[in-house]
């Protein structure tokens, strides 16, 4: 691996943690309905994601949540397993429809903000043994639909910045 | 004239309309969840706390991990260190005693108050949740109960017995409570104390619908019965159970083999009083069902079985609650 | 953003929107009860006709105080980091669900179908 792709890589990781920990300073959802969040980390997976490819993007990710796990919320606990989970069913989307080409990266960011959501809830059914959580779906994904639109737009913008001084 | 007319039919149709008055209170005693509902009374605080007085005194006598004060309880029983030779039991607890004693013969000694130390056993292994006790564990256990020695006036031998009312005093106590209601007059009333309920008037002239749930996850209800100034009780191995290599092993104990009872998922009673209901769940877990019809024929008395292979088998008489 | 993310969201907020309408629609309106589970079990079950009052069950990290009646039910104290459950105050429809994930607890709002009791 060249040492720009290299260093490039470390930058997005690094603002990848930053982002999840200034998201983590605003609670502005908090309490509404839990489990409700930007993902403004996101915006580092998704440049990593069209930059480079799938294999970078799920290196920033995974050694995202690794890193913030051991700096603040620790390994190998509910939350950990929550954000892995979800962390794998958005990168298994948004690589599948990246892939296969009908959205631009907003569309791409919607999928993976909902499948984000699915994967959470679905780590939470197995944790909780009771799947009336599903009931909590369809809310949770209407409020991923703009938070993925966000994210997606802040994405795109960056993206043409850091491709630029590639 | 006309009126007049009007007036009166107006005032018929707001009394006919009127719903009837409904005061709902909680209590948590003998670890459950106890709920109150009484119609039209009025005065209503001070019939709930002698509620609360009389399932607090029944929870005390038969709570067998405290001491109160001045208090000779199911605890006191088994665990003082008086030199009496007998104690004079307070005439409540001597009655519940009794009424155990009464069905330890009838059941030919599967149903017994006096083990509470088996029963100990078995928590701590439910309570870790994995493995079973041996036989040699439980007979120690059962080697260890002196019996209960009860004379016509109520005194105990002071041999410190391992009394467990568990099967009796919740729904003695809510049979207490039922008696208290009506001599107050309040004979509109619902009480259900988990796993026991009684009923009196209803509310609107109507009878009161208890469902039945199935004695698993589901929770679906696989029956409605239709009554008044009755006690329904079900007995049932599904909510306290642990799961140990594939098998379920639930709470409640069959003082000859000392092992939980298998022939049914849940057994339900109906009956008027409450305590003889809570008895007879138990006591009917603990035996087939042609035992069980035996035990009953007697008494006024309806069954419903919940075989573990998931049958349903009930007496002649419930057909006049459906 | 090009035509098929237009479609996306044109077609799925709707369709989200009319799920949760369905939701309410349905929602039980009488004779609530609230299902307090831990895990798969259903450990309390509440009448939420009744006065309001406290309620306390064990979760998987300690004790879990809910006060519940008056057709509404909330949790107001639990053992978690976030204490998510706790903030996310009262619930008083059958769509909406209390989730005390450290604490393997969900309340769910049901109807007791015109049954006085269940046993």
């Amino acid at each position: 691996m060249e040492i720009k792709k290299i260093t490039r890589l470390s930058i997005l990781l690094s603002l990848s943690i930053v982002l999840s920990i200034v998201e983590s300073l605003i609670p502005i959802f908090n309490g509404i309905i839990p489990g409700l969040k930007i993902g403004l980390a996101n915006i580092a997976i998704m440049i990593a994601l069209y930059a480079y490819g799938i294999k970078e993007a799920v290196f920033v990710s995974i050694a995202r949540i690794f890193i913030v796990g051991i700096l603040r919320t620790g390994l190998f606990n509910i939350t950990f397993f929550f954000s892995i989970s979800g962390a794998i069913f958005s990168l298994i989307a948004m690589f599948i429809f990246k892939k296969i080409k009908i959205f631009s990266i907003i569309g791409v960011s919607i999928i993976g903000s909902i499948f984000h959501t699915i994967g959470q809830i679905l780590i939470a059914i197995l944790f909780v043994k009771n799947a009336n959580i599903l009931y909590y779906l369809p809310v949770l994904i209407l409020f991923a639909v703009p938070t993925g639109l966000l994210i997606g737009y802040i994405s795109k913008k960056s993206l043409t910045n850091f491709l630029e001084k590639k | 004239m006309k009126r007049v007319l009007k007036l009166i039919l107006i005032l018929l149709f707001i009394t006919g309309c009127s719903n009837s008055k409904v005061d709902s209170h909680n209590f948590f005693y003998m670890d459950t969840y106890i709920n109150v509902k009484i119609y039209d009374a009025e005065n209503t605080d001070s019939i709930f706390k002698e509620v609360d007085k009389i399932y607090k005194e029944y929870h005390e006598l038969a709570d067998r991990y405290h001491e109160y004060e001045g208090l000779k309880n199911v605890y006191y029983l088994k665990n003082n260190d008086s030199t009496d030779e007998i104690i004079k039991l307070d005439s409540k607890l001597c009655n519940m005693i009794k009424l155990g004693l009464d069905y330890n013969k009838k059941t030919n000694g599967s149903f017994n108050i006096n083990m509470s130390n088996i029963l100990d056993v078995w928590k701590n292994y439910r309570e870790k949740g994995e493995g079973i006790p041996t036989l040699e564990e439980l007979n120690e256990a059962k080697n260890k109960i002196n019996p209960i020695i009860l004379n016509d006036k109520c005194e105990l031998s002071n041999n410190h017995p391992s009394i467990d009312l568990g099967a009796i005093a919740k729904g003695y106590a809510t049979e207490k409570v039922g008696e208290y209601l009506r001599e107050n007059k309040v004979n509109k009333f619902i009480i259900n104390a988990g796993g026991n309920v009684l009923v009196g008037d209803h509310y609107n002239n109507d009878k009161f619908k208890i469902g039945l749930e199935k004695p698993d996850q589901t929770k679906e209800i696989y029956k409605v019965l239709k009554l008044n100034n009755k006690s329904v009780v079900t007995s049932g191995g599904y909510e306290r159970f642990y799961t140990y290599e594939g098998k379920n092993y639930h709470h409640i104990i069959d003082y000859n083999t000392m092992y939980p009872a298998n022939y049914f998922k849940s057994v339900t009673i109906i009956t008027k009083d409450s305590g003889l209901a809570d008895t007879l769940s138990t006591c009917l877990f603990l035996m087939p069902i042609e035992e069980g019809k035996k035990l009953i024929k007697d008494l006024e008395v309806d069954v419903i079985w919940y075989t573990v292979d998931d049958k349903v088998v009930t007496t002649e008489g419930i057909k006049n609650y459906e | 953003m090009n035509k098929n993310d237009k479609l996306l969201i044109v077609f799925l907020v709707p369709i989200l929107l009319i799920i949760l309408l369905l939701f309410k629609l349905t929602s039980v309106k009488s004779n609530k009860v609230a299902n307090v589970y831990y895990e798969n079990q259903v450990i309390l079950t509440i009448d939420l006709s009744g006065e309001e009052q406290d309620y306390n069950v064990k979760g998987y990290n300690g004790n879990v105080k809910i006060k519940a009646g008056n057709g509404k039910i909330k949790v107001v104290e639990e053992t978690s980091e976030k204490h998510l459950c706790s903030k996310q105050g009262y619930i008083k429809e059958s769509y909406e669900t209390i989730v005390c994930l450290p604490n393997k607890i969900v309340i769910k709002i049901t109807s007791n179908n015109d049954l006085d009791a269940t046993l």
